[in-house]
């Protein structure tokens, strides 16, 4: 639908930053803290919305859980308090426990073939994410720079013109470009891997999302 | 005189060879819909139109899945299919899914109209006064991620109602999703794409079928060559006529072999000469190639059915040679001329009664039948012409003397009906024959279900339910039609009965609904949702902006309208596929339902709503089956009664019921035994017995007719006509099409019946007061004048 949402690129560029040796020619080499099976990734969030004709970035910032095959939990503490949980089925909203929006990945066309995006790229499969962009490598030493731009500019189903990676261990700033102009910039902060399970309430909310 | 009515004859068959040619070279114009053999529905012309719309649109649709384990694979074999199936310039690709391109049109469609369009469930919350969540639920959307961030719907639509309309948009085809800008499912490790085609043409046309399932096949064959292990689902029904009528051509020319074949190897033996043969071949070739032009000049085409049905008139045209060529076992001899004499009364009057039976199956208003009824006349008439004129000019004089076993076989039958020894057995067959009709009256019953009369194909019918399986609903037969004097009043009328559809689907009676109130709301709706964002969100709004950063006064009086949006607008920009499709005429709209399990409860939610009902093709055509059956039932009392006044003309009340007699055990124990046999009642089995009384009074009165000196030779003659009868019209009852089983297993009976109860009808000619061979040649004379 009207959904463009750049979350899904994220979330593939977050999957994509914990690759560790990437195995196709075709793709730059990212030394980034690889992340195995059973893990989950925990960490804190600042992102700025920049809108066309607003005065200033709608500003957001709270904690994420990325819990590979299972989905994303993005938990939004300021200005309001918001969660947004992401599954292979689809997406859910709630504010104050209340239910806000309940997507089917079948209503938005580009979040399943993410979803195929990030489950390859967690599994070392870099093919999803180079079949559909050309990726640059900017940078040199420890710190490293990615420029994804999709193959198909054309595609109508592409909601992004461009996406700007930049980390050195973690990813540490994502710059999504939109095709009106409008851009969104996320910091990653504090990020650390862990070999557990996800809570039970974080395994409730993957749970709703993943019965969509 | 007779000399010249012969080449009068001949002209015109020749024309009517030479018409038929012409037609033949040009393509037999047959068709072979279900839709055809139906009758216009005088009494509700609407209703028709709706049933001819939905369940056109129905047909012409092409559901085909093509699977394969890699879904690259998959999606290049489904876009090269579908160029193939454009290729054939047959059909029109159909796009269900929303695509960037079609989102744009929606968009720019619905934009200007937005204070007008709201999700039902922003709807409540706003007539609750919970304006505030639906404020929230915007800020969550656009500070959160996966939410509208597009910065100019957001200034515009800062409530962000438009894009949760949308959302709830009822779009069918629920389990696939837009990969690549293909819809996609996958299940377990196979993908499968979508390839949605609507046919242009006619599904029902044979070309159209021809054409389109060689390009399908041809194509099929090499994907699954390139990308071995692909699998292709199809569903559609020219697919299901494509089959059907293959089985129904084959069998047709498998049975009109089998009955060609079996009624001359039965001449050869009986007479053991070629030219009775080649006579009879004659009367039968001209009968049913004059009975093709006469059809196709009255109709201008025709229907499968009526050929198949027609094609067994072998069986009955060639009675009227029969009885003739027989003569020649005659034991008084005498010249081609003579002969033709002395069986003329009882072919005219065979003829009569015949052309009584088909002309009353000519009033039931099925234009298939009246096909067949007037491909038999047609026929029937020109076998007659073709007897009465030609075969004693062709017929060699000579006498036959070598049927004898026959002869004493057919001496031997009338004994058995007629010597006092044989009462005993005699009443007690007559008891059977009661007894089965009674017992059969008690467990009869009628069901004209039209499912359980088609034979569909197997493999088609597993496709089918996979296609169902994988993208978890299809489109139901069946459609709410709704009434009402103009678009808005029928668009009101929609928006009232939404809640019962929304009860429904929790229900599980059905999964989905499309209305097209929800695309356009009515004039009314849209202005009480302007009412509603007025009252309930314009406070709200200046703190909206202000939460989101929006600066003062930028307030867009860009494309916002204060009129509502009008359904022709919405149908004229063609931004919804499948409006086009629900709405058929000014205020007469369709509400498509998908997943139907219940349709009974459907019919009841509905019932007593005005202006909306549940229409069903398929139980309306089985409702007018039953009625139809009921008419032909009554038009076999009718031409019975018709044919005994008949009759009586000439053999008195009583000697007509004599006559009658064979006719009345065939049509009443026939159908019975069946029915005692499992079988249920059906259209089919009431069109027989229309048919078994014409056939089996020809037998009657060709008994009836003989004097008692002859009437071993009409015997013999009879049999041949009934087993030439059974060779067509029973041998239908091998036919794997249920309808057409059940038709033929009731000829085989009942042409069985007659052909032992025939010597019963001489007992009418002991009332026949005129002397056989006196007057009779008179008329004979007068009436092959009248009839050439």
């Amino acid at each position: 639908m009207m959904i463009r949402s750049p979350l899904f690129l994220l979330i593939g560029a977050l999957a994509v930053a914990h690759v560790v040796a990437l195995p196709t020619s075709a793709a730059p080499a990212v030394d980034v803290t690889p992340m195995a099976q059973g893990q989950i990734l925990r960490g804190r969030f600042q992102q700025q919305r920049f809108l066309q004709g607003f005065q200033g970035p709608l500003k957001s910032s709270g904690t994420f859980v990325l819990s590979p095959g299972l989905g994303l939990i993005w938990q939004t503490e300021s200005p309001f308090a918001l969660t947004t949980i992401m599954s292979p089925a689809g997406l859910v909203q709630e504010v104050a426990g209340r239910e806000t929006m309940r997507m089917p990945s079948a209503r938005i066309p580009f979040m399943s073939k993410l979803y195929a995006m990030l489950g390859g790229a967690l599994t070392g499969d870099w093919d999803a994410l180079s079949n559909a962009f050309n990726i640059t490598r900017k940078g040199e030493g420890k710190s490293w720079r990615l420029r994804l731009e999709p193959k198909r500019a054309d595609d109508p189903a592409m909601p992004i013109r461009a996406m700007d990676l930049h980390g050195s261990r973690f990813l540490e700033d994502v710059d999504v470009i939109k095709p009106n102009g409008d851009h969104d910039r996320i910091v990653f902060l504090s990020q650390k891997l862990e070999s557990a399970s996800p809570t039970p309430e974080e395994a409730r909310l993957l749970a709703k999302a993943g019965q969509l | 005189m007779t000399r010249v009515l012969s080449l009068v004859w001949l002209a015109l068959v020749v024309l009517a060879v030479v018409y038929l040619t012409v037609r033949i070279h040009d393509g037999l114009p047959l068709r072979t819909d279900l839709l055809a053999l139906l009758p216009r529905e005088e009494q509700d012309p609407t209703l028709q139109r709706a049933n001819d719309a939905v369940s056109r649109a129905l047909a012409r649709r092409l559901v085909v899945l093509v699977g394969h384990s890699s879904a690259q694979d998959a999606r290049a074999a489904a876009v090269r299919l579908t160029d193939d199936l454009m290729a054939t310039g047959l059909m029109d690709a159909v796009a269900e899914g929303f695509d960037g391109e079609r989102l744009k049109r929606l968009g720019s469609l619905y934009f200007p109209y937005r204070r007008g369009l709201l999700a039902e469930a922003d709807r409540a919350l706003l007539a609750a006064g919970q304006g505030e969540e639906v404020a929230t639920k915007a800020l969550a959307q656009a500070f959160g991620v996966g939410g509208i961030a597009d910065g100019n719907l957001l200034r515009a639509d800062p409530f962000l109602l438009l894009p949760s309309f949308l959302a709830a948009l009822p779009l069918p085809l629920s389990r696939l999703r837009l990969e690549d800008g293909a819809l996609t499912v996958t299940d377990g490790s196979m993908t499968w794409v979508l390839v949605l085609t609507s046919l242009r043409g006619e599904p029902f046309a044979l070309d159209v079928q021809e054409r389109l399932l060689a390009a399908f096949k041809s194509s099929s064959i090499a994907l699954e060559a390139a990308h071995p292990g692909l699998q292709i689902k199809r569903l559609g029904a020219v697919f299901f006529a494509e089959a059907g009528s293959r089985t129904a051509t084959s069998e047709a020319s498998m049975l009109a072999t089998a009955s060609l074949a079996g009624t001359i190897l039965l001449i050869v033996v009986v007479f053991r000469r070629v030219r009775p043969l080649l006579l009879n071949l004659l009367v039968v070739g001209v009968g049913i190639g004059t009975a093709l032009a006469g059809s196709l000049i009255v109709f201008g085409e025709l229907h499968v059915a009526a050929l198949l049905f027609g094609t067994s008139l072998i069986g009955v045209s060639v009675d009227y040679g029969l009885y003739y060529t027989c003569s020649a076992f005659d034991p008084a001899g005498g010249t081609p001329r003579e002969r033709l004499r002395r069986v003329m009364p009882g072919i005219v009057l065979g003829l009569l009664t015949t052309l009584l039976g088909y002309g009353a199956l000519a009033l039931a208003p099925f234009p298939g039948l009246r096909q067949i009824a007037v491909f038999s006349i047609i026929g029937l008439l020109a076998a007659f012409a073709t007897v009465a004129l030609w075969l004693p000019a062709l017929d060699a004089v000579g006498q036959a003397r070598h049927v004898d076993g026959l002869l004493s076989a057919a001496r031997r039958m009338f004994a058995f009906w007629e010597t006092p020894n044989w009462r005993r057995t005699r009443l007690l067959l007559l008891i059977a024959a009661v007894a089965i009709g009674i017992a059969g009256l008690l467990r009869f019953q009628a069901d004209n279900d039209v499912r359980r009369m088609q034979a569909l194909s197997e493999e088609l019918l597993r496709d089918q339910d996979d296609i169902r399986r994988l993208i978890g609903t299809t489109a139901a037969t069946q459609f709410l039609l709704v009434e009402a004097p103009a678009d808005e009043a029928a668009l009101r009328r929609e928006e009232t009965v939404s809640p019962i559809l929304a009860r429904l689907r929790a229900e599980g009676v059905l999964s989905g609904a499309q209305m097209p109130a929800a695309f356009v709301p009515s004039a009314e709706r849209q202005r009480e949702n302007q009412t509603l964002v007025g009252t309930q969100l314009e406070p709200l709004l200046a703190r909206q902006r202000a939460t989101l950063g929006m600066e003062g006064d930028a307030v867009e009086a860009s494309v916002t309208s204060i009129d509502p949006l009008t359904l022709s607008e919405a149908l004229a920009s063609n931004a919804v596929p499948f409006l086009r499709e629900l709405v058929l005429a000014p205020g007469m709209h369709v509400v498509a339902l998908q997943g139907l399990t219940a349709p009974e409860s459907v019919r009841a939610a509905f019932d007593g709503v005005a202006g909306v009902r549940l229409v069903d093709p398929t139980a309306d055509f089985s409702a007018l089956l039953d009625k139809y059956q009921r008419r032909a039932l009554e038009l076999t009392g009718l031409s019975a009664l018709l044919m005994l006044g008949a009759l009586a003309l000439r053999y008195g009340w009583k000697g007509a019921a004599w006559v009658m007699l064979p006719s009345a055990i065939a049509i009443s124990v026939a159908p019975m035994a069946l029915v005692l046999a499992g079988q249920v009642f059906t259209f089919f089995h009431a069109m027989a017995v229309v048919l078994l009384l014409s056939i089996t009074s020809d037998y009657a009165i060709f008994c009836a007719e003989s004097s008692t000196d002859r009437r071993s030779v009409t015997l013999v003659a009879v049999w041949m006509a009934a087993l030439t009868t059974l060779l067509s019209f029973g041998l239908l009852a091998l036919s794997r099409v249920p309808a057409v089983h059940y038709f033929g297993s009731t000829m085989l009976i009942g042409i069985l019946l007659a052909f032992c109860t025939a010597p019963l009808a001489s007992r009418g000619r002991r009332k026949l007061n005129v002397p056989p061979d006196s007057d009779l040649l008179a008329k004979q004379e007068r009436t092959s004048t009248r009839v050439a």
